[in-house]
């Protein structure tokens, strides 16, 4: 290995489980997270420092103030840009380490582009925010037989399970349909904290990083979960299902996009608009947008409006958030005003 | 038969905070019974209108998934530990 490469990672290489040959394999290997949140920066920046070849970073998402207690690669500048949070990511990881090619991609991940977007990688990591892109990256790693990291944190603990299709239980074979909307915690009613999702992230980190240097008899092979206010830690062996539909019945329901909404809530107040290959001219959107709405802004990625009491952010593909309701037919009603039918 | 549940930190606040509770029941429905009438709050979060256990829930027995053990018909064994596992989603997406 070069000297200096040698050196960089020297602390790593003295572990001996990973070594020079280990090193020498994450040098070369290549992964994809999706979703850069508080679990996904956390991972991120474990990854790259640790020397992984290559890291794709997937997010629809821009950097706002209230992520900053805990998505710990974003800085005030990036919100107060409202930069896209892959593109804020990719440039702090470059920064941390340039010997790693990073890609940031501003993409909603969805049944359109899933297989695309995640073929070619070694390995999936979840930084995923819904159980409806969870259960989309399952059904293409499943059918890629690509491993993946499934890990969640809300208010003080959160959860985490390697997936290895054909070897190990899948998600599907651990939740069978997706949870209704408002019954499951989230992290807009319970809030979270960035210890929480720093030890899940860890544990994420440590399972990829076993991956990645062929290290699959050291992965811990079960569904943990951590608490970091209660201190209390929980692990669990979670079985394959033979009927599981999606690793053994191989029907890939999300990848066929049957469950894919076009329209989704988020947050405590804003609705999503899905939509693909509209392409914006958000420049000239934002000109026509000038005589009627309020505080339009935009950057290179994105272009934001008010028209009170709504607040909208468009993406360069089409894709819209509208905040300031819960309803679908306002939140259509709006986009198709503004932005176009 | 004499069981312990273990109760996850998402539902804690349904039980005042009680982390395991002990309970003399013979089967699943039992049990999910008897912790809907002592917490009330928990209700929704074990079954849905219907009676079934909701599908975001997994219930261990002794780290055994009960689906795999015969479900509602499984009998419980004395001493047997009950963990509730509900998925998360996590996230706060905007």
């Amino acid at each position: 290995m070069d000297p200096k490469l040698y050196e960089r990672y020297s602390r790593q290489i003295l572990f001996t489980e990973i070594g020079e040959a280990g090193q020498l394999r994450l040098l070369e290997a290549r992964a994809a997270l999706v979703g850069c949140g508080a679990l996904g920066t956390a991972l991120a920046n474990l990854l790259v420092r640790a020397g992984l070849g290559s890291l794709r970073i997937i997010d629809r998402d821009f950097v706002e103030p209230s992520n900053l207690q805990r998505q710990t690669l974003f800085v005030e500048a990036d919100a107060r840009d409202a930069l896209p949070k892959a593109v804020a990511a990719e440039r702090r990881l470059r920064a941390i380490n340039s010997g790693v090619e990073i890609e940031g991609v501003v993409a909603d991940l969805g049944p359109h582009n899933a297989e695309e977007l995640l073929a070619s990688y070694a390995l999936i990591l979840d930084g995923t925010d819904n159980f409806e892109t969870r259960c989309l990256l399952n059904d293409a790693a499943v059918k890629l037989g690509v491993p993946w990291i499934y890990a969640a944190a809300v208010s003080s603990y959160g959860v985490t399970m390697t997936i290895l299709p054909g070897v190990t239980a899948c998600l599907a074979c651990l939740v069978r349909t997706p949870a209704q909307q408002g019954v499951e915690e989230t992290c807009d009613t319970v809030g979270v904290l960035s210890a929480a999702a720093g030890v899940i992230a860890s544990i994420q980190a440590a399972e990829a990083i076993k991956l990645l240097v062929g290290k699959r008899e050291a992965l811990h092979g079960q569904l943990i979960s951590f608490d970091v206010w209660s201190g209390r830690f929980q692990a669990i062996r979670v079985a394959r299902n033979p009927g599981c539909v999606t690793c053994a019945r191989r029907e890939f329901r999300y990848l066929e996009g049957e469950a894919q909404p076009r329209l989704t809530l988020c947050g405590r107040d804003s609705v999503q608009i899905h939509e693909h290959g509209r392409q914006l001219d958000l420049a000239a959107l934002g000109r026509r947008l000038q005589p009627t709405a309020a505080e339009v802004r935009s950057n290179d990625f994105l272009l934001r409006f008010r028209v009170p009491p709504y607040e909208m952010t468009v993406f360069a593909d089409g894709r819209a958030i509208v905040k300031g309701t819960r309803d679908p037919g306002v939140a259509r009603s709006l986009y198709a005003r503004y932005i176009g039918a | 038969m004499k069981i312990t549940v273990r109760i996850p930190t998402a539902f804690r606040r349904f039980t005042g905070n009680a982390d395991t509770l002990d309970c003399s029941v013979d089967t699943l429905p039992e049990l999910l019974g008897q912790l809907e009438v002592r917490y009330p709050g928990l209700q929704p979060h074990l079954r849905d209108a219907t009676g079934q256990v909701r599908p975001f829930l997994n219930i261990y027995v002794n780290e055994e998934d009960i689906r795999f053990l015969g479900g509602n018909n499984y009998r419980f064994h004395e001493g047997d530990e009950v963990t509730l596992v509900p998925s998360i989603a996590g996230g706060s997406p905007v």
